[in-house]
């Protein structure tokens, strides 16, 4: 299934070219757009320019990846009937669709990173400040991934009761856009927003590692964001499986 | 006479895309919200970048509410009526233009009333709602004739709009996948098309005026209207006539989609 998600991807090559090329157009205005906005002007909220240039880069580029709009094909199969094959398969549900999503980033992961290529070409992108920092931050893009794909799934699962799902999903893609802190970073934000979108599972997407990664949050205050993702990892798999039970009941085979 | 039957034709098939539509009553409702959603955390975006930083390239939030107002509102007027031009892409794909060609009624027709896109009903909510609340906060003395530059700014946005998307159509017919590019024009004209667009330097404002003319859309008329054309490097006269673009890209846009609509080949064959 991740093979097959892979090459769903790769398999229309000129998409994908035109797609990188958007991606950089898109990571190169994002810069100039925060260049412009800092011209002149020192430390706002204790943070320069050049971190949140580089931040404004790494996130469209970790967002490009995370959230593409083609993302699971589940909806597709729900309404066309092929759910029905899919359960008769030896592999639970959950687990073939969570691994065809799976396939869809690693075929994504090649356009993200011309996108951060680009940026460091145009000296957007800065080092971590440490090995310790760099390494925690590729486990919190981890733990982000996972965070994502669950999201994702669960926003997908209410097909199940509606039949339709491209409304849910464009409210959670851009409710997750700004809540997940790639459009602006949590450090920006008025005191009343920034404290409601850490009681959500959104910042651990693409704020929490870009965040390790720049160094801007560091030791324990690190590892405890680490540890939120984790407590999400939890909840939200025992949310899945929650409505993954009771969507079981609810499967109708159309055209069955 | 021709003219009628055509208006005609649109409305009795616009109707039943939405009639199907309207069969999904939750999706009805998320989906109103999903168009709401989209646009809003853009203005919320905006909103907390301005409050934070006060102004952009000499832009405060007053004035770039306003574009964005004036963008909304345009964008609205392609998407309602002309929004199911984004399945174009999967009608060629699967075939499915076999079964348009076949009918008695103009491909493009058809493609414009393949499906009523709910999501559109909240952008035209958001658009109209922001469009009344910003122009009235912008540093602009409204009279008759600013109210109807406005109207006729607003008017050529959506034809821009429109006119973008017809031309991907026709381009589907020769590549198949155009949803990167759609995405890219619609995301880069949600994202960008609120800045003060020269402030990007000459050279990718002359692109946002020809090879994307993404600048027509809502930045060049609402300079107009906010007494601030010195700000363009083009001649007065032209920045004034910028809602006279929407027509125009339309028009381009239609005859290179009639121009390559013969280039489609069915996929099973």
């Amino acid at each position: 299934m991740t093979r097959a998600g892979t090459r769903s991807v790769l398999i229309y090559r000129g998409d994908l070219i035109t797609g990188a090329v958007t991606l950089v157009i898109q990571v190169v205005l994002a810069i100039a757009v925060w260049r412009i906005v800092y011209s002149g002007r020192g430390p706002v909220n204790g943070v320069d320019a050049r971190t949140a240039v580089a931040y404004a880069a790494i996130a469209a580029c970790l967002q490009s990846v995370l959230l593409p709009w083609q993302f699971s094909s589940l909806p597709m199969r729900i309404r066309n009937g092929q759910i029905a094959t899919d359960l008769t398969r030896p592999l639970g549900l959950i687990w073939q669709v969570l691994g065809q999503n799976f396939g869809v980033l690693l075929g994504r992961l090649p356009l993200g990173a011309i996108g951060l290529a680009a940026a460091a070409v145009i000296g957007a992108l800065m080092l971590p400040p440490g090995w310790g920092a760099f390494l925690l931050s590729l486990v919190a893009t981890a733990g982000g991934v996972v965070v994502a794909m669950l999201c994702n799934l669960i926003v997908s699962m209410v097909t199940f009761w509606t039949f339709e799902v491209s409304g849910p999903l464009i409210v959670y893609r851009f409710g997750s856009a700004f809540l997940s802190g790639s459009l602006i970073p949590l450090w920006f934000m008025p005191g009343w927003l920034r404290s409601s979108v850490e009681w959500l599972p959104f910042q651990a997407q693409v704020y929490t590692p870009v965040s390790i990664y720049l160094g801007r949050t560091r030791g324990g205050e690190a590892l405890a964001l680490v540890a939120v993702q984790l407590a999400w990892v939890v909840v939200l798999a025992l949310l899945l499986e929650l409505v993954w039970r009771r969507a079981r009941h609810k499967v109708v085979v159309q055209g069955g | 006479m021709a003219e009628q039957s055509w208006v005609r034709q649109y409305v009795i098939l616009q109707r039943a895309a939405l009639r199907a539509q309207l069969q999904y009553r939750v999706n009805f409702w998320t989906t109103l919200m999903g168009g709401v959603a989209f646009q809003g955390t853009q203005l919320l975006f905006l909103g907390v970048l301005l409050a934070k930083f006060g102004v952009i390239a000499g832009w405060g939030f007053p004035e770039v509410a306003f574009v964005f107002a004036m963008r909304l509102a345009s964008h609205a007027l392609y998407v309602v009526p002309f929004g199911a031009l984004m399945l174009t892409d999967e009608i060629v794909r699967d075939g499915e233009f076999d079964r348009v060609l076949l009918r008695p009624v103009n491909p493009f027709l058809q493609l414009i009333t393949r499906r009523f896109s709910l999501m559109s009903l909240g952008d035209a909510l958001l658009g109209v709602g922001a469009l009344i609340i910003f122009s009235r906060q912008a540093p602009v003395d409204w009279d008759a004739v600013k109210l109807a530059y406005l109207l006729l700014a607003v008017l050529g946005g959506g034809l821009i709009e429109t006119g973008i998307a017809t031309f991907f159509c026709g381009l589907t017919f020769v590549v198949t996948s155009t949803f990167s590019l759609r995405i890219f024009a619609d995301s880069s004209i949600t994202q960008f098309s609120g800045y003060p667009l020269t402030m990007f330097g000459r050279t990718t404002f002359y692109a946002f005026c020809t090879v994307f003319p993404m600048a027509f859309i809502s930045f060049l008329p609402a300079t107009v209207l906010l007494n601030r054309t010195s700000e363009v490097p083009l001649p007065t006269w032209l920045t004034l006539a910028s809602p006279l673009a929407g027509p125009v890209v339309l028009a381009l846009g239609y005859a290179f989609f009639s121009k390559m609509m013969p280039r489609y080949t069915s996929p099973g064959s």
